[in-house]
């Protein structure tokens, strides 16, 4: 994929090795700019978060992002549907510093993993927004993988409402 | 032929030189949910959502979305470039029934 | 004082003043919708009734008082008891029944102390020191399954005399809400109590084609506009100009009386009738065809005020009519709309975790409108379908004329405010 140094591509095969055994993620493709073609799923048994975050990040330290991590999520959620996110991260985003992936994930949804967000530095800005679905109220996750391979985490409670009387 | 009925994009009407640009996009699609019959156990059969989001502007894949389930039905994204040349910049979805949906939109600079 | 038995007190003193609606002059109507929208009813093989509604809804069969004109039935009639003798109240199960979303639940309107509470309501008062109160349990027990006993015109369900609990649920209920008391620890999340709780933010702009699927649906129904249906002619030929412009202002003046059919008639009402005189396409009530083109040409009056009829002898008529449903107790909950609807009752508090609408604000002017929850656009009909369900009341047929009546009084609160279609809502 033109745009990235031979540096991001030797650790993109790490990371896709480390992603080999995600199951049904990576059986979509998690192979930059190749389409994604039909294929059988397996799918896994609910996935607890913690199993998510070790096949994602393996043992590699995730520091604290508060500092440069700005999560946009809604404190609560008027159903679990439809919840809007963004995510901004503090980054000049040139090639020799960027972020190169943002990470979502959902602490209590059946599969945390929710979506990943691979950026080059041509997108100008360490920023993805999109409407995800929530299972129930609990943690929300933003991790964020600098092109340096620094992991930076922030989380949030979001609350979601169950129907009331009406729904 | 990709579906682009199916898509619509948002951008900002006025895009200088070297900005920074958002843009905003969606997709009709069903995400299809995981699905349990009645003793909690997941049915098996190839689920259809979509599961991959390619930004490709003058020509490179600038950036991408690698999705699960748990992005919404009718999924929205929103992501930016930056405007170095005037050109193309498509945004293309893809699901895992071997559907292509995408739109094109032609930046130029004002 | 002690209550003697079960004793029926006069029901015609149980609700508003009852002035029947004058309905002489309306006509029969025979629906026009799909067959789950038509609020029928089939009978099973094993002679059970049915109800054939929307796929996911329920098809229970609530026997009690609906929205219909010739619905003469009372509510039910407000019952005296006595706690009965030898029963002991389990606190434990008593703080499940409060939460259950099978009975009430509560929490719906009550608000009661616990982290995991949520989203509990203000509604009613908040029940977490009713132990301090020191009232009696016999006390609870009546206010549980009757209320209307010492406040007739309340909006709290009378649970027991309607069956959804039983002497038993109530014994534990009372058994339970007599351990509430003080002091009430320090809330450490001001969203756990509606009264500190943040304000829902609502999804956005509800014309981004970017974040309103029901805006590309719209769009997709200028197809069916310009397509000949089956009597050859599309509505494109008679209304030219394209949609935007030939319909414009139009909206603004729905719900109306239409005197070809002697009733008032939504947009979608008027499609029911006018596609097939005109077109020959069914556009049935509640059909994909039917709510989108109902998007379609009411969007082309966005921007301009609302502006129906209040002042003919028809309207006026109507709009009484309306305005009796409107606050008529119906259904399980012996619930009128007024009791969620007006500030008086229950507007902008909690219902659960739900922010219940002013009608005074006007709540017809966004709809057709898209429902995340339910990835599909409503019309305003639907929506007061869907009100059956916290009400235990069976459905009416899309297009019944209680309905349009209805929607009618409620459009008048409109008036003057700019149409904005389609809308988004949860």
């Amino acid at each position: 994929m033109s745009g990235m140094t031979d540096e991001s591509q030797m650790t993109r095969r790490a990371a896709l090795g480390a992603l080999g055994a995600l199951g049904v993620a990576a059986a979509g493709g998690f192979v930059m700019g190749a389409p994604a073609t039909a294929r059988a799923q397996v799918l896994g048994l609910n996935e607890s978060v913690q199993e998510t975050m070790k096949r994602l990040f393996g043992d590699r330290p995730i520091k604290d992002g508060e500092a440069l991590v700005k999560v946009d999520f809604p404190p609560i959620a008027e159903n679990g549907s439809v919840v809007p996110i963004s995510v901004t991260v503090d980054s000049p985003m040139t090639p020799a510093s960027y972020v190169k992936n943002i990470y979502i994930v959902a602490d209590k949804n059946r599969i945390p993993f929710v979506t990943r967000v691979t950026l080059a530095p041509e997108a100008g800005r360490a920023f993805m927004g999109a409407n995800i679905r929530l299972g129930e109220t609990g943690d929300l996750r933003a991790i964020a993988e600098q092109s340096d391979g620094t992991l930076l985490m922030v989380k949030r409670e979001v609350k979601v409402t169950v129907g009331g009387c009406g729904g | 032929m990709a579906d682009s009925d199916k898509v619509r994009l948002r951008l900002p009407s006025t895009i200088k030189a070297g900005d920074v640009v958002q843009v905003r996009a969606l997709v009709l699609h069903p995400m299809e949910r995981v699905e349990r019959d009645a003793q909690g156990r997941i049915i098996q059969k190839n689920y259809n959502y979509v599961n991959k989001v390619i930004v490709t502007y003058l020509g490179k894949t600038i950036l991408s979305f690698d999705t699960s389930q748990g992005v919404a039905e009718n999924p929205f994204f929103s992501f930016t470039f930056r405007a170095t040349a005037p050109g193309p910049l498509k945004v293309e979805f893809l699901d895992t029934s071997g559907g292509r949906f995408e739109r094109t939109v032609d930046i130029k600079f004002s | 004082m002690r209550w003697a038995g079960l004793v029926a007190l006069c029901a015609a003193c149980a609700g508003p003043a009852g002035n029947a609606p004058d309905t002489a002059g309306l006509p029969p109507w025979t629906s026009r919708a799909i067959p789950e929208a038509r609020g029928e009813f089939q009978v099973m093989p094993d002679g059970k009734r049915q109800a054939v509604r929307y796929r996911g809804w329920s098809t229970r069969d609530f026997n009690f008082r609906t929205y219909a004109y010739d619905d003469k039935r009372p509510e039910p009639a407000v019952q005296a008891v006595t706690m009965p003798a030898g029963l002991t109240g389990n606190p434990r199960l008593g703080f499940a029944l409060f939460l259950s979303r099978a009975k009430g639940p509560c929490t719906g309107c009550h608000l009661i102390p616990g982290d995991d509470v949520w989203p509990a309501g203000n509604v009613g008062p908040d029940q977490s020191t009713i132990g301090d109160r020191n009232v009696t349990d016999q006390y609870l027990y009546q206010v549980i399954w009757d209320p209307r006993v010492f406040f007739p015109n309340t909006s709290m369900p009378p649970w027991g005399t309607v069956g959804v609990l039983s002497p038993e649920e109530v014994m534990h209920l009372v058994a339970y809400l007599q351990t509430l008391k003080g002091p009430v620890p320090p809330e450490k999340d001001p969203d756990r109590n509606p009264l500190t709780r943040r304000k829902p933010m609502g999804f956005g702009d509800n014309l981004d084609p970017t974040n309103n699927p029901a805006v590309l649906l719209a769009d997709g129904a200028e197809a069916v506009w310009a397509a000949k249906g089956p009597a050859g002619k599309a509505c494109a030929d008679c209304h030219e100009g394209g949609v935007a412009k030939a319909m414009k202002g139009v909206a603004t003046r729905y719900p109306k009386f239409v005197k070809a059919y002697r009733r008032v008639m939504s947009i979608e009402d008027f499609l029911t009738v006018h596609g097939p005189e005109t077109t020959g396409r069914p556009l049935l009530a509640e059909s994909t065809d039917n709510i989108n083109l109902s998007m379609l040409i009411r969007r082309a009056s966005n921007g301009m005020p609302v502006n129906v009829d209040t002042e003919s002898p028809e309207a006026r008529a109507a709009i009484a009519r309306g305005k009796a449903t409107f606050d008529r107790r119906v259904g399980e909950r012996n619930h009128a709309c007024a009791d969620c609807h007006t500030v008086e009752r229950g507007a902008n508090k909690f219902l659960g975790g739900r922010l219940l609408a002013d009608v005074t604000s006007g709540l017809t002017r966004h709809f057709p409108l898209w429902r995340t929850d339910r990835s599909e656009v409503w019309d305003m009909r639907k929506r007061l379908q869907w009100c059956m369900t916290p009400l235990g009341m069976n459905m009416l047929a899309a297009d019944s004329i209680e309905y349009a009546e209805l929607e009618l009084y409620l459009t008048t609160f409109d008036n003057g405010k700019p149409l904005s279609v389609p809308g988004i809502r949860h």
